[in-house]
């Protein structure tokens, strides 16, 4: 890392920009978990700070716990799915030649440049042929799907980032291939599998257009369409108390998920285990 | 011998990346060729389609709402990705030195990623209006306006404004973990190795930190430059494409023919051009990006 | 290319037995800003019936869009209801089932709101009947009419007199504002402006929506009244930018003295504590009209529970519903031989807005999306042209031009 000032001026600098910084961006979250429990002529919470927008909206439909199980569901099907996929993919791309190799790294990354609403149509009528349509599985497929381009580019540098001693060390010891990738690189590029996993979860868990779509038993919906539902009153209006109480309820676990994680990564960092 | 390892080596390779290509096959390729075959027929929502080539694209060059999105879209993605870019790199740069509370600037950053694209949208519409939102009355307090700005409305110019101020809320932290990553995996060694030799920092960040960065960087690039060109959700859902269509992109002109004039020809013919010239810009894009970048494969 | 094959893992209809309420499970879905009425039916006939109805609400923004993927996909639900503005896209398209020889053999059938049975026509048969109604009228804020020195107890009869009290409500300063309206948004327009039109004589468009007939001089009266209110700042400045999402939440706060708004939100108004008034919406000079809008029901042309889907819909429409279910949870009916009922009767303001749909409206276009509600379509450009650009006459000029092609493509 670059020489780093250690003088008292620098030092305060750093943390006064730091600090602006973060109010910045924490702002408008701040506003919306605000904007949930102050009083709202015409909402769950009339008068006085409260959290009756958070029970009209555990009320809703049916109820909370409902919808916030599917969406667990969901996530944590497109996690596993997306990692199962994509690092043994990652460590064939970076560690192996084969023909269409390139090929299918390509395929993989235009999922990128389609815009996702012309797929949907399509994609809706191959889950009816797959027997798939309005099921918790096919929408978790589908949105695996769109994460493998961010996964299999971030796997792939991650392996091709490691440097090949560490495989030709474990193989004249006798490894199979299977047995380095488990045994070895795995650690090794444990920060890049963290990384896919977590975009995968938050992705999944807060996307709205795919599950709206590919989903149509209100049982089965994922808090996303839930809480969009609520909002949307008469002639476009919206009800922003709502809104807000969803939009904490939505990014709560995720922040969760993110502190938890948080400490996996610097420590990952700093195990050394990338020091050539 | 050899040829018989080499072959074991590609047997090997293709077995791992075949649940790749199961998935992509299925759940991208086959919906794709179906986005193809549409394109080229009249396709009523109920009935048989009938085949109408080329008619669906040679209606695209008649779409004066289009071609205007084409422009727009590619402005807006330059002046984005700059400043996207800049925003990531910069925060990056700031979190990957081990201060005490660093920890928790990081997390501040990431935060807006938490919240899904459609609400962050909704949210930032509310928090720029004009009447009900907190920004005008806070900047009236601090006396930077004095009187209530239309953010997200207001003229082209803050329409723009507004929806990159959204992106670059909700994306910088994303992509700053990604650079960070990257960042992450530079060894300390070489930098100190440099500050013996004399190198000053930003002589080792030109010459190590950014060459060494550079597949992340293309990572990072590929998807902001594909994610503005191909943006919807922020123009949708905070501007409606205006004031008075300037800030209509190609992708909503897409979701218009489709699901406002229900004519899913037209749609996949457009969403076929839109797809083969990122195809073509993105193979430059990486050719260039990755050259005599590739660890040899010995 | 034949996709999706129909019966491919559905249930097949239960066998045709003489009662079409066997227990059959019939889906529908209703978009989210009507689910509240929706529900209510539906709730209530699953009580009392053997047939039970899955009822999804579809966000209001998306439900085009879900609409045409699930009919892409040959799987569309047994009902569907559809913003009456929409019917004739939807009946042109074949989405809907022919029930017209159904809808003959009810026996009130010509009391059934006229406006949502002609949109729910196309080449003389009917697709759909109505569901939920919603209306254009004047709302004004009672407490701001006695701070400003006018009765209370009388809105306004002609648009200029509307603009007049407005006038007198903006003098009252601070961030009261007169009126308001959204204006950048071209649903919202229609179903505020036109009324007025109506009111005087004059028409936005033909009859069979094919042209426009935006530059006549009843449309340039209203464009010019609403013009005027901008230019002198007694229209709210910010509702210029309007986009929708809070357009009603701006009268809802208490700030705006007067103001047409949607009739179905008149409960949500006076839930926040405001003691409103309502009247028809007028035109320049006198006169009285409304947009009849709300949401239309109809079988989908895919579905195989038809009988039971049918039994539903009539069910709706009789008197146990009606009466018993929307109007006492002061709801509009539609019906307009049950408008005198005894809910009806308990709100004096109920009863205006029920005598008013025999002169309102609800126009008439296959292309209505594409060129009226569409941000992106030609309608928003000249309405905000008129009541913000530098010509009025033009905006109207070029603007139906473009109007009249957008609602004559194919």
């Amino acid at each position: 890392m670059s020489a780093v000032t250690r003088s008292p001026g620098g030092r305060t600098g750093y943390y006064t920009t730091m600090t602006a910084l973060a109010i910045l961006f924490l702002f408008p979250l701040v506003w919306a978990g605000w904007a949930s429990v102050k009083p709202t002529p015409g909402s769950g919470q009339q008068s006085g700070y409260g959290f009756g927008n958070f029970v009209a909206l555990a009320h809703y439909g049916h109820g909370l716990p409902t919808y916030f199980l599917n969406s667990a569901v969901v996530a944590v099907m497109t996690v596993i799915g997306t990692l199962v996929v994509s690092v043994p993919a990652g460590y064939a791309f970076a560690r192996f030649r084969f023909p269409g190799r390139d090929l299918l790294f390509l395929a993989t990354l235009a999922i990128l440049m389609v815009p996702y609403p012309t797929l949907l149509i399509p994609l809706y009528v191959l889950l009816g042929w797959l027997g798939l349509q309005n099921s918790l599985v096919g929408l978790a497929l589908v949105l695996m799907m769109f994460q493998l381009p961010f996964a299999a580019f971030i796997m792939r540098n991650s392996f091709e980032a490691v440097p090949r001693e560490l495989d030709e060390a474990a193989m004249l010891d006798g490894c199979s291939s299977f047995q380095v990738l488990t045994r070895i690189l795995l650690h090794a590029v444990r920060p890049g599998i963290v990384t896919v996993a977590l975009f995968a979860f938050l992705a999944s868990w807060s996307d709205f257009v795919v599950p709206l779509i590919l989903i149509s038993s209100p049982d089965k919906s994922p808090l996303p369409v839930a809480v969009v539902n609520m909002q949307q009153r008469v002639f476009g209006s919206i009800d922003y108390a709502v809104l807000e109480a969803g939009v904490v309820v939505l990014a709560l676990p995720c922040v969760l998920l993110f502190l938890i994680l948080q400490r996996g990564y610097v420590r990952g960092f700093m195990s050394g285990s990338l020091r050539g | 011998m050899r040829s018989t390892r080499r072959d074991r080596r590609q047997l090997l390779g293709m077995a791992y990346a075949t649940p790749l290509a199961v998935i992509v096959g299925v759940f991208f390729l086959v919906p794709l060729a179906l986005v193809m075959w549409m394109s080229l027929h009249d396709w009523p929502l109920l009935g048989e389609p009938t085949i109408n080539l080329p008619a669906n694209y040679t209606r695209i060059a008649d779409n004066s709402l289009f071609v205007d999105a084409v422009w727009f879209t590619l402005t807006y993605t330059i002046i984005v990705t700059v400043v996207l870019f800049t925003a990531a790199f910069g925060l990056a740069l700031l979190v990957q030195r081990h201060r005490p509370g660093v920890g928790l600037f990081r997390t501040a950053f990431f935060l807006p990623g938490a919240v899904g694209f459609a609400t962050a949208s909704l949210l930032f519409y509310g928090l720029l209006s004009r009447d009900l939102g907190p920004l005008n009355p806070i900047l009236s307090a601090l006396g930077i306006i004095n009187k209530p700005v239309s953010w997200v409305s207001g003229s082209p110019n803050l329409a723009l404004a507004s929806s990159i101020g959204l992106v670059v809320w909700r994306f910088a932290g994303f992509n700053m973990l990604i650079l960070l990553t990257g960042l992450q995996a530079i060894p300390e060694d070489v930098y100190e190795a440099a500050t013996v030799d004399g190198a000053g920092r930003w002589q080792q960040f030109i010459r190590i930190t950014v060459p060494l960065l550079r597949p992340t960087i293309a990572l990072v690039l590929i998807l902001m430059l594909t994610g503005s060109l191909l943006a919807f959700d922020q123009f949708y859902i905070l501007t409606n494409g205006g004031p008075d269509n300037s800030t209509t992109s190609v992708v909503m002109v897409i979701v218009r023919e489709a699901f406002t004039r229900f004519d899913l020809g037209s749609a996949a013919a457009v969403s076929v051009v839109v797809l083969a010239t990122l195809i073509m810009f993105n193979v430059l894009q990486l050719q260039v990006l990755r050259r005599g970048d590739r660890p040899e494969d010995r | 290319m034949v996709w999706g094959g129909s019966g491919c893992g559905k249930s097949k209809e239960a066998k045709p037995s003489g009662n079409p309420d066997d227990g059959t499970k019939i889906t529908m879905w209703t978009r989210a800003a009507t689910e509240t009425q929706s529900k209510l039916l539906v709730d209530a006939y699953n009580a009392s019936h053997k047939n039970k109805v899955e009822l999804t609400p579809i966000p209001t923004d998306n439900y085009a869009q879900k609409i045409a993927t699930a009919a892409g996909g040959k799987s569309l639900p047994d009902l569907f209801a559809a913003d009456v503005i929409f019917a004739p896209n939807y009946t042109s398209k074949h989405l809907f089932l022919d029930i017209t020889a159904r809808i003959d053999a009810l026996p009130f059938k010509d009391s059934l709101a006229p406006a949502h049975i002609k949109l729910g026509t196309y080449q003389g048969k009917k697709y759909a009947v109505p569901h939920t109604l919603d209306l254009s009228v004047i709302f004004w804020n009672k407490d701001l009419y006695t701070k400003a020195g006018l009765d209370p107890e009388k809105g306004p009869t002609t648009l200029k007199e509307l603009a007049e009290h407005a006038k007198k409500i903006q003098a009252l300063g601070g961030d009261i504002a007169g009126t308001t309206e959204a204006g950048n948004c071209g649903g919202c327009g229609v179903f505020t402006l036109w009324p007025s039109v109506w009111a005087a004589g004059g028409d936005v468009m033909n009859a069979e929506g094919t042209q426009g007939t935006l530059d006549t001089p009843q449309v340039k009266a209203v464009m010019s009244i609403w013009r005027q209110l901008y230019a002198d700042g007694i229209a709210e400045p910010g509702s210029k930018d309007e986009q929708g999402p809070t357009w009603v939440g701006r009268f809802q706060s208490g700030k705006v003295g007067v103001a047409p708004m949607p009739s179905t939100t008149l409960a949500m108004m006076e839930g926040a504590g405001l003691k409103v008034g309502v009247i028809p919406i007028p035109g320049p000079d006198g006169g009285q009209s409304t947009f009849v809008g709300g949401d239309v029901l109809g079988i989908s042309a895919t579905s195989e529970h038809a009988d039971a889907a049918w039994d539903f819909l009539a069910w709706s429409l009789s008197e146990a519903a009606q009466v018993e279910v929307l109007a006492k949870h002061k709801d509009l009916i539609a019906r307009t031989d049950l408008a005198e009922n005894k809910y009806s009767a308990a709100d004096p303001r109920v009863v205006t807005t029920l005598k008013v749909i025999a002169q309102g409206r609800t126009p008439f276009a296959l292309n209505f999306n594409q060129t009226f509600n569409d941000p992106q379509g030609p309608w928003l450009a000249t309405l905000r042209g008129a009541l913000f650009g530098p010509d009025l006459d033009k905006a109207l000029a070029d603007g139906n031009a473009k109007v009249t092609a957008s609602l004559s493509q194919k």
